[in-house]
């Protein structure tokens, strides 16, 4: 065993710099969200005159008032999560498969496979198509709009499939020779030890169906079917393009001050709160993806 | 590993996409055989006689999708009692496509391109509907406006003749029914603070040079401030501002400039940004510029930083329109500065005299989707739009909702009922005409007489469009269709020559460029072949005037 050195004085003042320019980098990334979170709680005044920047001043929740108190929010925020929920399960087990299969190496035809997957990535159907396709398959104004036209997706296939590929073969056939079939591997050997890889591909998912606004908006024909995000995109558009009505005066300009940093705030608090649980295993299963390439 | 013999398949695979993909592409042709213009077995539930000044009713109860804006201020409710009203008084019932105002064009034209377009296509901006024509999924509205007497009797009325033909295709026909103002309506013009004007000894300007000396007597009061600081300068350097100084010179400029504009006197088409009125437009207001009357910063700064200069007394003068006016300038400016009082002035006048430009008349309108042509329905379907849309009690229904429900109304004016609010009208009002109700909704109700439009303004609004629509229209373009790839080559030129008309407007009246480099400045634009984009809108007015009469 050997002993380890104490550092030296490079190394402390390395440490000291690299502390320094890595907080300046945490300053610089954090300082945006922190404003937005205190414009958001903010008195329409003093955002105008630009007196806001860690600290809520002037405090008011108008905005956040006038935005809870319509039903269209609550319901589209639920069809978000609905979507997010349904359209996670249905791409990860769709992706799971996939990537499952695609890491057999004796598979025969394995490369017209991936061939096809990849082909999607370099080449679609364009807009019109698409939208032609979905409407005379009858899922306009379905979730099956949603999910299934993005249930993989390529990237997410290929890390997945790398880390398959990176799990010892000998495990497979001790299991094989203990008596399991293809699905009892998958479910009982592969998935138990791919906890990293899983939950790193369940965020990816989450967050890109979370974030979407466009496929809704060109499928769904009904308000009270869409997402929030493009509830909130119309929002921004009806305060910011001078139309606002219906609220009071004192209100509007209320609104159209921190319409924006609300609407950040809202759709965003939901998807950092899953960050922190999910953060040790996004790492790992980013490295263990991205190493086996 | 056994390689498996991949590229064979792949051959397979790719001839079988390919297959698919030529199948895809077959489809849809469908076929428009028949008479179209024989529409006798297309009377279903139509009116027998269907006049002006008549309520139409659905024979039998009728059913029409329609693409629906939705305004995040009042979304579509299924328990409207517009959707009620509607059906009670004429059997008419809509399959809404609610698309996102923040969307509604993109939406649009994916729908139009998918054949999957609902049958009627409202909020339609004339010219919008252009790219449609060639492929042939947009109703030729003209061939059938027999079947509406109140649009017809608008159009005769109101002398909106010349508005409607300059919207002819360039096979003499017109694919959008449009939205039609009895008298224009202006919207921007300058507001200045009274209470300063006053305490000054000044009045209000009614022309440009007024407007220059009450600028010169604010900036001697206050030596280091500039009078006047504008916004509105997206996505032209302003955009606003240029509009109604360009007005009072008779050319179109900032947001409602277009490369061509028609020279009644020459009888032909010229380029705006080469005329005489345009140049007398960069002088003035370079004189402006010139004298530190009018802040630099006005033509780039943010509408917020303009904004901020007006509220904290760095600035006294800033354009306006009725709305930002009450809403904006003055709500915030009696919260900071005590006793301070702004007005919108009528556009102040300018050589060209009291005029406004012509072709601000027309609104948003209606495109109707082809497929109509082949239902059953399809007379009682133009019947319906015209007096939704073009009667004068459609026009007030979708307005103003149902009297003594939503509103009443005495002596020509309008007030909506106790307890509903309009825009803020009554903060503490339970219902709201536009949430509640679906009433003032902006997919039905736009334009109409001036009566009905004016029913809606407040004071200030009132007295300012009083004045402006008492000036003289200059006349509409004249129509010049232009054909397709006239079209596709006049769009290659257009972009580049308006970036360059842009740039050196600013940089002219900023005094970056001397006015000595005017000549110059033209035969830039000849070298981006100004001459043959005026040509080519000349030879298609000629050639519109042969063919049509």
């Amino acid at each position: 065993m050997v002993s380890v050195d104490r550092p030296t004085r490079g190394y402390r003042v390395f440490q000291g710099v690299n502390g320094l320019i890595l907080t300046g980098v945490v300053v610089v990334t954090l300082y945006p969200f922190l404003n937005i979170v205190a414009r958001s709680f903010s008195g329409e005044r003093q955002i105008r005159a630009g007196e806001v920047t860690l600290w809520p001043k002037g405090f008011n929740l108008t905005t956040y008032e006038i935005v809870f108190q319509d039903g269209t929010f609550w319901r589209n925020y639920g069809n978000t999560v609905f979507y997010t929920v349904v359209s996670t399960a249905i791409a990860m087990v769709l992706t799971t498969c996939y990537a499952y299969v695609l890491s057999k190496k004796h598979l025969k035809g394995r490369g017209v496979l991936v061939g096809i997957a990849v082909f999607t990535m370099f080449f679609s159907g364009g807009l019109i198509p698409t939208y032609v396709l979905i409407t005379s398959l009858d899922l306009k104004n379905t979730v099956w709009a949603l999910a299934l036209p993005n249930a993989i997706s390529v990237f997410n296939l290929l890390v997945m499939k790398a880390f398959f590929e990176s799990l010892p073969d000998e495990l497979e056939e001790a299991a094989q020779i203990d008596g399991l079939n293809t699905y009892g591997i998958l479910f009982r050997i592969v998935l138990p030890l791919s906890k990293a890889v899983v939950a790193t591909m369940v965020l990816f998912y989450s967050v890109s169906f979370w974030n979407s606004w466009f496929g809704a908006f060109l499928y769904m024909d009904r308000i009270e079917l869409m997402p929030v995000t493009v509830y909130l995109r119309n929002l921004i558009a009806g305060a910011t393009g001078g139309t606002a009505a219906g609220a009071g005066t004192e209100q509007l300009t209320q609104v159209a001050a921190n319409i924006q940093a609300v609407t950040i705030v809202l759709t965003a608090l939901p998807i950092l709160c899953v960050y922190p649980f999910v953060q040790r295993y996004f790492v790992s299963g980013v490295m263990l993806g991205a190493v086996k390439g | 590993m056994k390689n498996a013999a991949p590229l064979s398949r792949r051959q397979v695979l790719a001839a079988a996409g390919f297959a698919g993909l030529a199948a895809l592409t077959g489809c849809g042709s469908g076929d428009d055989g028949g008479d179209s213009k024989d529409l006798s077995k297309k009377r279903d539930g139509a009116m027998k006689e269907y006049r002006t000044g008549q309520r139409f009713k659905a024979a039998k109860p009728l059913s029409f999708s329609l693409l629906h804006l939705s305004n995040p201020n009042y979304p579509p409710k299924d328990d409207w009692l517009l959707w009620k009203e509607l059906d009670k008084r004429t059997g008419v019932t809509f399959e809404r496509t609610d698309v996102p105002l923040s969307d509604y064009e993109k939406k649009r034209s994916l729908l139009i391109g998918a054949g999957d377009a609902p049958l009627l296509l409202p909020k339609t901006y004339p010219g919008q509907e252009t790219p449609f024509v060639a492929s042939g999924s947009v109703l030729a509205v003209s061939d059938y406006v027999e079947l509406m007497p109140n649009f017809r009797d608008k159009v005769r009325r109101w002398k909106l003749t010349p508005e409607v033909d300059s919207l002819r295709q360039s096979d003499g026909k017109y694919y959008l029914l449009p939205g039609m103002h009895e008298r224009a309506k202006a919207n921007y013009s300058l507001a200045l603070r009274t209470d300063v004007l006053g305490r000054l000894g000044l009045k209000p300007p009614s022309t440009l040079e007024e407007t220059a000396e009450v600028f010169r007597a604010l900036k001697s009061e206050y030596p280091g401030s500039h009078p006047f600081s504008d916004r509105w300068n997206q996505p032209e350097p302003g955009g606003a501002l240029l509009g109604y100084i360009g007005q009072a010179h008779g050319v179109r400029a900032g947001w409602s400039y277009l490369n061509t504009s028609w020279d009644a006197k020459a009888g032909a088409f010229v380029f705006t940004g080469a005329t005489d009125g345009y140049r007398q437009m960069i002088e003035y207001l370079r004189g402006l510029v010139d004298e530190k009357l009018v802040d630099p910063e006005g033509f780039t700064q943010s509408d917020d930083e303009a904004v901020k200069k007006l509220l904290s007394e760095k600035s006294f003068a800033i354009s306006a329109n009725p709305q930002e006016l009450v809403q904006n300038y003055r709500y915030n400016l009696q919260r900071q500065v005590e006793g301070a009082k702004i007005e919108m002035v009528p556009v102040p006048l300018g050589p060209a005299g009291p005029v406004v430009l012509g072709g601000s008349r027309l609104e948003n309108g209606m495109m109707i989707s082809s497929d109509a042509l082949d239902r059953d329905d399809f007379v009682a379907l133009m019947q319906f739009v015209d007096w939704l849309w073009y009667s004068d009690e459609g026009q007030k229904f979708t307005k103003w909702g149902v009297e003594g429900v939503t509103y009443s109304e005495s002596g020509g004016g309008y007030r909506v009922a106790d307890g509903i609010s309009l825009m803020g009208s009554d903060p503490d009002a339970p219902k709201d005409l536009q949430k509640d109700y679906g009433f003032y909704n902006g997919v039905f109700s736009y334009g109409g007489s001036w009566e009905l439009v004016s029913s809606a303004f407040s004071p200030d609004e009132k007295k300012f469009q009083e004045v402006m629509s008492r000036r003289e229209q200059l006349p509409v373009d004249p129509a010049h269709p232009l054909q397709s790839v006239e079209q596709e080559q006049a769009t290659l030129w257009d972009t580049p020559l308006k970036d360059h008309v842009r740039q050196n407007t600013l940089r002219f009246i900023l005094g970056k460029r001397p006015m000595s480099e005017w000549d110059a400045y033209l035969t830039e634009l000849k070298a981006k072949n100004m001459d043959r984009l005026v040509d080519v809108h000349n030879k298609a007015h000629e050639r519109f005037r042969k063919e049509q009469g």
